[in-house]
């Protein structure tokens, strides 16, 4: 029997799936692999070993479940996280560790590209927000402040650019990941030269960008012997992760929304069509051709979350961590909705959308006398989801939607949807497969296998199987609440900067 | 309480203890100058501070010790009064002479210690690696040297024995506690970081899974488990990724030979690490190289 892998480099773990050619999950497993702090704004992670540890998963599921069950490979899709930067030089070794989404370093350049008049023209012509997290800004960063790396690098990569060199010798780079570069110019689809000037780069020093569909790409002849599969697996370059979770979640066209919540959180639509925002609070990244996914990011999902559960859960008689985490839930459940007025905002990581203030910083708001533990609780998850609902709703003044989908690990948590649900006032829906990266990943094989016929026949074969109803009472509440959330994280901007000031000094 | 410093070769009580070269329960009334000068401990030394607070200098670090606190400290930290003598309160010590204790780990305690060798060199392990000397409400700690002081100077019939017990039981538990403290539960994928990145820093250790798991404080088994869910790998299995990850940034210096590479990156030989390594990735170290 014929089937189809996955292979997704995200930032915690490598998650390889195995899909029949009904797009039905075979098995899958998984590898994870640590992120290096060196500094309090670096985030990087070492290439060899993203590299072994897909090579290692990949071979162990290829042995368990598939050769032993007489599958044949047929083709193999890849996804990643977006906005990674890695360095390698004319042999294609890595000059030191990638660096990735989360890295800070480049606030400055940040900054002065957004004084600069061609931000807007880099903006509106690369669909990436300006902001440290984007390769440009990276790049630029080594440019000003690691020359010797930066004169010796012959490419600067992705991850998945780098995975897919060791694997079959060639620079490549899809449109999707490509489309988050900050570099690339997704009208044209070519690389974009205000921003190779701005960088300091020619467009040589970047891969070849292909479509995501591209199938031109085999495995070198070592790896076929070594993983046992035939020389003739073709490998579909694929997308990113954000996309192919939006993808994977049945969404393509308009009127319709996802929400994305593991320890960072996003809300996205897609369409034809990029959604052009003056005030630059959403990117447009490339799912494919003429497909684009638009929406917001925000640092603070799940991740706050396990802040709260570390500082303030219960310990005690040996419970492990995702017990306290559902003790916490249930504590949360026990209060109605609105905290009795107690209000979180989220920024620990300082935030992206839709405030995009690297300052930004969390406070409890509201606080009196009569409150318990139970309430920071439930106020601690509201924080969060009135943060995913202010993306929503900015959203909504772009587009209409009246249906959202749901996925990521906490989203798809009852009392996280159940809230979700109250506060955008919509029907929210639970798919029915455990990872839209590697369904969407899957779909957009299928699709180039012809067994859909595009990619709308595609999204369609998403089904949901568990459907959220919002509770009025509740939604008004939220409302009001929401009002003064909002308000706050404008009105303490100058507080933010303050206080970001001297917590960056070290002033104790 | 009785009050008592006895030291090896001038008091008959550690005669039939030659491992033993400190041993004391001491009172500090008044300050006496350079009655506690900076100086390496000599042994595993092991205080537990009974009263009072004490300012001390650790391996060029200040550590304030109260009551119920532990210090334990290898041969070669050096330790002491931050001014050079004891403060006001009370503490009880023991200093240990291991047959062998080098600081890369390696610890033989001797004939007397029933601990297994396996565990020896767990203990070994954890105490070369630790940058915390400070075991903080180690209560359980003063129970033993209390049954230690009561078995020395009561001489009953099996205090020998008792006494070899009593020492692997505090080495057991200071060492355990030790490995615990900053490994909460609360916080696997940070314990999970450190193991990482000490593991990095000592590739070339032939580690094994107790080393490992007596490292982040945890049992074997509940750490094999752990590392499986969380990272998809066993802990040898995770351990030789690392190792292969590392040797592929080695190979790319040509000035370095695939033995040195082998056994910087913690493989017993080059035909250990080739046959790994191909198994992997399908090349030779040596074919890996020539690609690049």
């Amino acid at each position: 029997m014929d089937c189809l892998l996955t292979i997704d480099v995200n930032t915690s773990a490598v998650k390889i799936h195995a899909f029949d050619m009904n797009g039905r999950v075979i098995c899958w497993k998984k590898g994870s692999y640590p992120t290096f702090h060196p500094q309090p704004d670096y985030s990087e992670q070492d290439p060899e070993q993203i590299f072994i540890t897909t090579l290692y998963i990949l071979k162990n599921l290829l042995n368990e479940h598939i050769h032993s069950k007489k599958y044949k490979v047929r083709t193999i899709c890849f996804s990643s996280s977006m906005h990674s930067v890695l360095p390698v030089d004319k042999s294609g070794n890595p000059l030191g560790n990638a660096i990735i989404w989360a890295d800070n370093r480049g606030v400055k350049e940040a900054d002065s590209l957004k004084s600069l008049p061609q931000s807007n023209g880099i903006f509106h012509t690369t669909g990436t927000p300006i902001h440290p997290m984007s390769p440009l800004i990276k790049i630029t960063w080594l440019k000003n402040h690691d020359q010797d790396r930066f004169a010796q690098t012959h490419k600067f990569i992705s991850l998945k650019e780098y995975i897919i060199k060791q694997l079959t010798g060639e620079y490549v780079i899809d449109h999707s990941v490509a489309s988050s570069t900050g570099l690339f110019d997704i009208h044209k689809l070519k690389w974009h030269q205000d921003s190779l000037d701005f960088a300091g780069i020619a467009a040589d020093k970047l891969s070849e960008p292909v479509d995501v569909f591209n199938n031109d790409l085999s495995l070198k002849k070592e790896y076929c012997i070594t993983l046992g599969l035939s020389p003739k697996t073709k490998i579909i370059i694929g997308a990113s992760d954000g996309c192919l979770a939006t993808l994977g979640a049945g969404i393509i066209s308009e009127g319709k929304a996802t929400i994305t919540i593991g320890s960072s959180g996003a809300v996205r639509v897609a369409g034809k069509e990029v959604l052009r925002d003056e005030k630059q609070r959403f990117f447009n990244y490339l799912l494919a051709e003429n497909y684009y996914v638009s929406g917001g990011p925000t640092n603070n999902g799940g991740v706050v979350f396990e802040w709260f559960a570390r500082q303030f859960g219960e310990f005690s008689e040996g419970l492990e961590f995702e017990e306290v985490l559902n003790d916490l839930f249930k504590e949360a459940s026990q209060v109605k909705a609105g905290a009795e007025g107690l209000l979180f905002l989220p920024y620990l990581l300082g935030e992206r959308a839709p405030l995009w203030n690297a300052n930004a910083r969390g406070m409890y708001f509201g606080l009196n006398i009569s409150h318990e533990r139970k309430h920071f609780v439930r106020a601690t998850l509201e924080g969060i989801l009135f943060e995913i609902y202010s993306i929503g709703k900015i959203l909504e003044t772009h587009r209409n939607f009246e249906d959202i989908y749901i996925n990521g690990a906490y989203a798809s948590l009852p009392l996280w949807t159940q809230i979700l649900t109250d506060m955008f006032g919509k029907t929210i829906h639970i798919n029915d497969n455990h990872d839209s990266v590697a369904n969407g990943a899957a779909l957009l094989a299928l699709t180039k296998l012809g067994v859909y016929a595009n990619l709308e026949a595609a999204a369609a074969t998403v089904k949901s199987v568990e459907t959220y109803h919002p509770k009025t009472q509740n939604h008004e509440t939220y409302m009001k609440y929401f009002k003064i959330f909002e308000r706050l994280s404008y009105k303490l901007s100058d507080e933010f900067e303050e206080i970001g000031l001297l917590q960056s000094r070290g002033v104790s | 309480m009785n009050q008592f410093i006895l030291y090896q070769g001038k008091s008959k009580e550690l005669a039939t203890f030659p491992y033993i070269s400190e041993f004391a329960n001491h009172k500090i009334q008044n300050i006496q100058l350079n009655s506690q000068e900076i100086k390496p401990s000599n042994g595993i030394r092991i205080c537990f501070i009974t009263e009072g607070k004490f300012d001390w200098i650790i391996d060029g670090q200040h550590h304030l010790l109260y009551p119920n606190d532990t210090s334990m400290t290898c041969p070669w930290q050096s330790m002491g009064g931050s001014k050079g003598f004891f403060d006001i309160g009370s503490l009880m010590w023991i200093i240990i002479k291991p047959k062998v204790f080098e600081p890369n780990g390696e610890l033989t305690l001797g004939d007397w210690s029933g601990i297994s060798e396996t565990d020896q060199r767990v203990i070994g392990k954890i105490l070369s690696l630790n940058k915390k000397p400070i075991l903080s409400r180690l209560k359980s700690c003063q129970q033993i040297f209390q049954n230690l002081e009561t078995e020395f100077f009561a001489k009953e019939m099996g205090y020998r024995t008792r006494i070899n017990h009593l020492i692997d039981e505090l080495l057991i538990t200071a060492t355990r506690h030790l490995s615990k403290q900053d490994n909460l539960r609360r916080d696997f994928p940070q314990t999970f970081l450190k193991l990482e990145q000490t593991l990095r820093e000592n590739l070339s250790d032939p580690w094994t899974v107790e080393e490992m798991a007596g490292l982040v404080g945890l049992g074997t088994t509940a750490f094999t488990e752990k590392v499986k869910a969380f990272s998809g790998f066993s802990p040898l299995n995770y351990l030789i990724n690392i190792r292969i990850s590392e040797a592929i940034k080695l190979l790319s210096r040509k000035d370095l030979s695939l033995t040195d590479i082998a056994l910087d990156t913690g493989f017993y030989s080059s035909q250990h690490f080739s046959s790994t390594f191909k198994k992997l990735t399908g090349y030779t170290p040596r074919e890996f190289r020539k690609m690049e």
